[in-house]
Parts: C-alpha cells; sequence; structure tokens
C-alpha cells in the first residue's frame, strides 16, 4: 500500500516535470513564429492553435504533480495556526466534500468531452485549415484522473497524519524561495547574519 | 489550542451563522439568497485552508447543480457536467491567460542570472550623493529586479540578504532598512509586465495591453514615493539613515584610469581623448583606452539614435493622432535614458540647427570623430539622412517640419548631455560601467517587453516569449545558465502556472454557479438600492476589497470577487480599466499589512534573530501609508493612469 502512494506521488511528479518542459518549447516556437513573421514574413496559421495546446497541456498535466508538492494556493491566514491534526482533519473532509466530487465530474465529463471530438475528428475552427483538437481534449480527463490518483494519496497522507500527529514528509522538489541556494547565490553566510546581531541591539541601547 | 486558532474559528462561525440569519427562511429561499449563502460559504472554506482551487470547483459544482435542478430535474447532472468541462477547456484554450507561464518563466530565469547583487552595489554607488542613499538604492533595485521578475519572496529574501546587513552596517535604523526592502519587494507585482494585471484583465475582460499601459505610471509614481519618503526621513532623522562614509564611496579605479586621470584630465572624454592624441603614456595600452572611449560615448550615441528615429518618425507625413503618440513617447524615451543627441544627423538635415546645441554638439561630435569607436555610428547617420533626404522630394508637401517640441526637446538634451560629461569623471566611468553590466540589461529588456506590448508591436503573448527568450540569453550571457537552473526554472514555472490556473478552472466554474443562481442580481440590486454615488461606491468597494486583503491572496480576490464587482461598474460610469489600475494599487497594501503580510516572513526569515517581527510590521506601516495616499492620489488624479492608454488607444 505504502509503496503504492509513493509510486503515484512519483509519477505524478514525473508527468508533471515532463509536461513543464513544454515552457521551453513554447518559448522557442513563440519567438521562432515572430521572427518568421516579422522579419521572414510567412506567418503560420497553426501557431496560434498550438500555442494554446502547449500551454493547456502544461498546466493541466502540472497539477498532480502542484498537488503533490502542496504548490496549489491556500489561505493559510488561519490554517497555519491550526496543529498538524486539524489541519489534517478539515484536509480531509474538503477532499472527500469537494475535491473528489469535483474532480471526478470534471475527469468524467472530460472523457466524453473528448469522445464526441474524437468521434468527428474535429479540427480547430479558428482558423481555415486548422490542426486537430481531439488529441488536446484528451489532455482534460487524463489530467483529471491524474489529479483524481494524487488527490487519493493525499487523503492517506491526511489518514497518516491524523494517526501520528505530524505530516508525513513531502519528496524534495525545487522552493520557489529557497533561503540556502539564495544565501549561496550571494554569499551570505548564516555566521554573517549572526554577526549583524550586534548591531540591531547595539542599535537598540544608543537610541531607546 | 492557541488562541488564534479559537478566535479565527469563531469567525468562520459568526459568518456562517450570519448568513443563516440574514437570509430567509429555507422554505423562502429564492436560488438568489442561495447564491448569497454560496459567497459566504466560500469565505469561510478558504479561511479553511483547502486549495482554493479545488474548493471553488467543489462548491461551484455542488451549487450549478442545484441551480440546474431548481428548473429542469432530470437534465441537472448532465447540464452541471457539461458546464465544467465547458469551463475548464475555455481556461485551457485562453488566449490572455497564455502569457503567464512565459512571464512567470522569464522571471525566474532573470531571477537565476544572479544579477541583483551587482544591480544593488552599482545602485547605492551610483546614488552616494542621495540622501539615505542606501535605502534609495535598495528601493530602486526592488523595483527594477522585481519588476523583471515579478517573485515578491525571492526578491525580499534576497534583499534581505543584501541590502539590509549594508544598511545596518551604515547605521540605518532596522525598521527604515526593513521597510524599503519589503515595499520595494512588493513593487514588482504592480509596475507591468506583472502577472497580476493579467489575471485582472483575463477575469474582468479588460484588455492586458491597455492595463500594461496605465499600470506603468501609477507603478512608477508609488516607486518615486517611497523614494521621496526615504530621502525626506533622511534629511529629517538623520540618526535613521546617516550619509554614507567616505571610505564607502571610494570606487577604486583601474591602473590605467589612475594614471590618465592624474596626468592628462580627470574627467572621461578629455581624458581620453588626450591620453589618445597626444602625450602617450606607455602604461596605458591602446585598446583599454578605446574600448573605454567607445563606452563613455554610448550615452551619446543612445540619444543620437533615439533622437534620429524621433525626427523621421515626426515629420513623416503621418495621421496627426499617431504624430502625437509617438512625440509624447518620445518624451519619455528621451528622459529616461537621458542625454545625448541626434547632432551628427540633425546637424546634417538641417543645416541651420539652433545656435542653443552647436556648442556642446560640435565639440561632441569633434571628439566623436577623433575616436574609430565612434565610426560605425557616424556612417548609419549620414545614411539614415540620405535616405531619408531621397523620400523627401516625393513627401515634400506633407511632410511636416518637426514640431517645436522635439527641437525643445532636442536641446535640452544636448544641454544634459553636454552638462553629464562635464561631470562625467573617471570614477562615475566605472560607476557607468556598473550600470551597465546590471542596470541597463534589465531596464532595456523590461522596456523593450512593454514597449513591444504598449506599442502595440506584438501581443503579451508574443513580447511575453521574447522576454523569456531574452531571460535565457540573459543568463546565458552571466554564465549562469546550466541545466540545473534551467530545470529548476521550468519546474517552478510548471508549478505557478499551474497554481494560477487550476485557480481558474476553479472560479470559472465557481462563478458560473454565482450566475446561474442569480446572486448577482440580488447583490447589484442591493448595491443599487443603497443609492451611492460612484465616490461612494469607489471607496466602498476599496475598502472592501482592502479588508479581504487580509484573509485571502490577491489571486483569489481578483478571481473571486472581480466578477462581482465589474457588473456594477457601467452604472455608476466607472471604467473598468481604471478601476483595475485601483485594485491593482490596493493589493499591494496586502502584501504589506500585519500580521499577514508575506514579505516581512520573507525578510525575517534571513534577518539576525534580534529584527522582530514587530520592528519589521512598524517599518511597514509608513509604507503602507505611502500606498493609501497613492491611491487617493490616482483616485484624484485619473489621468496618471488614464493619460497613456488614452492617448496610445484613443
Amino acid at each position: 500500500m505504502q509503496n503504492l502512494l509513493l509510486f503515484i506521488d512519483k509519477v505524478s511528479t514525473w508527468i508533471g516535470q515532463f509536461f513543464s518542459w513544454l515552457i521551453v518549447a513554447l518559448t522557442f516556437m513563440i519567438s521562432w513564429e515572430v521572427f518568421s513573421r516579422y522579419v521572414l514574413d510567412s506567418p503560420h496559421a497553426w501557431a496560434f492553435d498550438v500555442m494554446s495546446m502547449m500551454y493547456g497541456s502544461l498546466f493541466m498535466m502540472a497539477g498532480a504533480y502542484t498537488l503533490s508538492k502542496n504548490g496549489h494556493v491556500r489561505g493559510d491566514v488561519l490554517y497555519g495556526f491550526f496543529p498538524p491534526r486539524l489541519q489534517a482533519w478539515l484536509d480531509l473532509i474538503l477532499y472527500i466534500l469537494f475535491f473528489i466530487p469535483g474532480v471526478v465530474a470534471l475527469a468524467y465529463a472530460g472523457y466524453g468531452f473528448a469522445a464526441e471530438s474524437w468521434a468527428i475528428h474535429e479540427h480547430s475552427n479558428i482558423t481555415a485549415d486548422g490542426p486537430p483538437v481531439y488529441p488536446f481534449k484528451t489532455i482534460l480527463p487524463i489530467a483529471g484522473a491524474f489529479l483524481l490518483a494524487q488527490g487519493l494519496v493525499e487523503i492517506v497522507r491526511c489518514i497518516v497524519c491524523i494517526k501520528q500527529g505530524e505530516w508525513p514528509k513531502r519528496g524534495d522538489d525545487v522552493d520557489e524561495v529557497d533561503v540556502e541556494k539564495l544565501k549561496e547565490m550571494v554569499n551570505v553566510k548564516d555566521e554573517d547574519i549572526a554577526k549583524l546581531d550586534a548591531l540591531v541591539t547595539a542599535g537598540k541601547g544608543t537610541h531607546k | 489550542m492557541k488562541k488564534e486558532v479559537w478566535f479565527g474559528l469563531s469567525i468562520m462561525a459568526m459568518v456562517v451563522l450570519a448568513a443563516f440569519i440574514l437570509l430567509p427562511a429555507p422554505a423562502e429561499m429564492t436560488n438568489g439568497h442561495l447564491g448569497l449563502l454560496m459567497l459566504a460559504l466560500v469565505v469561510v472554506a478558504i479561511m479553511l485552508g483547502f486549495p482554493t482551487a479545488f474548493t471553488l470547483m467543489g462548491m461551484g459544482m455542488i451549487f450549478a447543480w442545484i441551480a440546474y435542478k431548481s428548473q429542469n430535474p432530470d437534465l441537472a447532472v448532465q447540464q452541471t457536467l457539461d458546464l465544467m468541462v465547458q469551463r475548464a477547456y475555455s481556461v485551457m484554450s485562453n488566449d490572455v491567460l497564455i502569457s503567464i507561464p512565459l512571464f512567470v518563466f522569464m522571471g525566474y530565469l532573470i531571477e537565476r542570472a544572479n544579477l541583483i547583487e551587482k544591480l544593488f552595489k552599482s545602485m547605492h554607488l551610483a546614488m552616494a550623493r542621495v540622501p539615505g542613499s542606501l535605502a534609495v538604492a535598495t528601493i530602486v533595485t526592488c523595483a527594477i529586479f522585481a519588476t523583471a521578475t515579478g517573485i515578491v519572496g525571492a526578491v525580499v529574501t534576497l534583499m534581505g540578504l543584501l541590502a539590509l546587513p549594508a544598511m545596518l552596517r551604515a547605521g540605518y535604523s532596522v525598521q527604515l532598512s526593513a521597510g524599503a526592502i519589503t515595499a520595494g519587494g512588493c513593487l514588482g507585482i504592480l509596475i507591468p509586465p506583472s502577472v497580476m494585471l493579467i489575471v485582472y484583465g483575463a477575469t474582468a475582460g479588460v484588455s492586458v495591453v491597455k492595463l500594461y499601459a496605465g499600470a506603468f505610471f501609477p507603478g512608477i509614481m508609488l516607486a518615486t514615493l517611497y523614494v521621496l519618503y526615504v530621502v525626506i526621513i533622511a534629511k529629517i532623522k538623520p540618526s535613521m539613515a546617516p550619509p554614507m562614509s567616505a571610505e564607502d564611496r571610494i570606487v577604486p579605479l583601474p591602473a590605467f584610469a589612475q594614471v590618465v586621470s592624474k596626468d592628462v584630465s580627470n574627467t572621461v572624454l578629455p581624458g581620453l581623448i588626450g591620453a589618445i592624441k597626444g602625450k602617450r603614456n606607455a602604461a596605458v595600452p591602446m585598446r583599454e583606452l578605446l574600448s573605454h572611449l567607445g563606452i563613455a560615448l554610448l550615452p551619446l550615441l543612445a540619444v543620437a539614435a533615439i533622437m534620429g528615429t524621433i525626427y523621421f518618425k515626426v515629420t513623416a507625413p503621418l495621421p496627426v493622432e499617431t504624430v502625437e503618440g509617438v512625440v509624447a513617447m518620445g518624451g519619455e524615451l528621451s528622459e529616461t535614458s537621458d542625454d545625448q543627441e541626434a547632432e551628427s544627423v540633425s546637424g546634417l538635415s538641417e543645416p541651420e540647427a539652433d545656435g542653443l546645441q552647436t556648442p556642446p554638439g560640435t565639440a561632441e561630435v569633434a571628439k566623436a570623430e577623433a575616436a574609430p569607436a565612434a565610426e560605425p555610428t557616424k556612417e548609419p547617420a549620414p545614411a539614415a539622412a540620405v535616405s531619408a533626404a531621397a523620400e523627401t522630394p516625393a513627401a515634400q508637401a506633407e511632410r511636416q517640419p518637426a514640431p517645436m517640441s522635439f527641437w525643445i526637446g532636442l536641446a535640452s538634451c544636448a544641454v544634459a548631455l553636454a552638462i553629464f560629461y562635464a561631470y562625467f569623471s573617471f570614477v562615475r566611468l566605472e560607476i557607468f560601467k556598473m550600470l551597465l553590466g546590471s542596470f541597463f540589461p534589465l531596464a532595456i529588456m523590461i522596456l523593450a517587453v512593454l514597449g513591444t506590448i504598449v506599442f502595440g508591436l506584438a501581443t503579451p503573448t508574443e513580447a511575453a516569449a521574447m522576454g523569456s527568450l531574452g531571460g535565457l540569453l540573459l543568463a546565458a550571457a552571466y554564465r549562469r545558465l546550466n541545466y540545473v537552473v534551467l530545470r529548476e526554472s521550468v519546474y517552478l514555472t510548471a508549478k505557478t502556472s499551474a497554481m494560477v490556473c487550476w485557480l481558474f478552472v476553479g472560479s470559472s466554474i465557481f462563478s458560473a454557479a454565482f450566475a446561474l443562481l442569480g446572486g448577482q442580481e440580488i447583490i447589484n440590486t442591493w448595491v443599487l438600492g443603497m443609492d451611492l454615488t460612484p465616490v461612494q461606491f469607489m471607496i466602498l468597494a476599496q475598502v472592501v476589497i482592502f479588508l479581504l486583503g487580509w484573509p485571502l491572496e490577491w489571486t483569489e480576490i481578483i478571481v473571486i470577487f472581480m466578477p462581482i464587482f465589474i457588473p456594477l461598474l457601467p452604472h455608476f460610469g466607472i471604467d473598468p480599466l481604471f478601476f483595475g489600475l485601483l485594485v491593482a494599487l490596493n493589493l499591494q497594501t496586502a502584501f504589506l499589512s500585519p500580521p499577514v503580510a508575506m514579505a516581512a516572513f520573507y525578510l525575517k526569515g534571513v534577518s539576525p534573530p534580534h529584527v522582530t517581527l514587530n520592528q519589521i510590521f512598524a517599518g511597514m506601516l509608513p509604507f503602507m501609508a505611502i500606498q493609501v495616499f497613492a491611491i487617493v492620489l490616482l483616485y484624484i488624479f485619473p489621468a496618471i493612469g488614464m493619460w497613456l492608454p488614452e492617448v496610445l488607444y484613443k
């Protein structure tokens, strides 16, 4: 059981990271398109569709990854003050009340949505000869399914936390603000900061 | 459990209770009342700390089903599913939100190019004479870096590591230092290109281009007000921000510069030219002199190029409004890049250029001629002039003489240049070189991205992609681009974009349910029933948003509450664009309002142990007051924000 959960965690991360490279492709594709249009004077009709497909796949498939790294925005004004057990209880209830029904519905509806598109071999209607959109629409149920699997893992995390009284560790990942790395980047060491303390306390002494 | 927890839970209980008491009995409840109930519940649910995207999605789904069920029970499930999938797909193929990952990616790359250390150093040397120079340099550095990256946490942390020690060592008060860092770090979410404005634009259906044009000057104004405040404090209470000591100001000169400044002249141009032409110092290699002369002449060349371009744009037979736009912006550009001149260009095309500019101009040109480094520029300029001359006969009748304002601008540029070069010592050349390596790449990149968007040369998406490419090149140029850095930026971009865009998926389902239930109509009739004047409504709206800024993040406020405010705007005759600018300024305060201000916690994380959160909060308060003042200013003088969009997109 434990292994299965860790496996799902890993798969979500791997899939999310795989699709996140689309941003590099997107950057180069649009840059090339801009160059092609303004300099070579040969715009591509499909460019707009492909752009939005890349962007849509990128963020949809990164949803489960973000969830597994606890990256979705929370209103943590109060949540932060709660003890871990209460946090876990609240999360557990809300996962079952909002998350599971919502994501199940999204994935199920997305399945029908994509199936219809496959059935008619739908092409984009933004331009006259648009690229096929059925693969893109298929992203919707797939992303929903991964998100659901990851949600189940999160539910188990909540249960573990309720039992043990503290949150199980998450896998390592890049942080937006990684203080240690930033310190290294600008060559500041902890001792330097500690030394400054003298200035702070001294300052207090003279001013008051 | 702690007191805060009980306090928080009791507030939530009160909200729920109030919702049930205020609403009519279940039997008489209409769908509209259900919508209001949903709104109250969602605020409570968000405060419970569950990921907001899924709270909105789940609750939206449940209430959408209720709404459909009241109309046609048989179809309710299918309709709800359709609604969800349509909404999700519309976010997936949204052509506004697509620039979010690109701008985010650009931000992470620039952050990792590690320009901030150099930027801060060169800034504070460049501003050594300004009172409170360190704090001013901090704010300017923050403003530029935060604008380019848009990542509040990283900017505040980095500046906490760099600027806070510097300021404390220089004897600045903890409060002022902390305030400058936190306030400056938050500027990035207002000054375009910012993600917040894209989110607002996507929610409110306002053009992102106009929002960028509109937010530019309010952002600059806010930064300027911060700087003014610091300068005034430093003047009134030098104990809080003592002037820099002499040894801190010393800029080490390279060997050749010491020789030249001692033997020839301390001013760069005469010094270098003298060294090249006249008494040659054996110790100084020619190449070094020439390359420095080239650097020293860069401002001249930049102004020459800008004014030359403007001249041909202005005199070209174009529709009147375009000319106005160009002239207006031209004034801006020449101000920012400062100084120099199209002497060579204007001299050729207009032989009797007015006397004012001739003395410095000819001197400059003469010097430029002396330098081989300047030759490339001399050639294009006459060439341009010639080609323009060739065009002129054809368009003679329509081609207008350059307006007086152009010549005034030209003359003032020439004067500014002359003054600049008169005071351009070798110390300043060193500082200028440092700026060249830190400030100008960022400033040019921001202006290029913004400029192409605002002037309609590229869509925000295209500009954002070019910006990301620029970020890649910048990181490569600073030798920071490797696989690890790229990988981290890519993963962070994916997580941030997924966070924002899934929030959009959730909120668009939620607001669809809200609209289905007719909650909007109840709010509309209620607000209209209060019979407010536009001013009262505006104040009410801003106060509500300000208060929401405490418990909620700006993303949540915009995606959940803007759809409620926006439909009310036409009734009061308020432009959604203007409203957006006020909201963006207003949400700035949310980042600085204790006790939830994230900026303070980031700073606390890297400050010495004896710097308390209370000191940081105390330091932020004056800056928060400035923000409120800025909102009032913008409200009283809407032109601060609306002038540029109106000029450009009449």
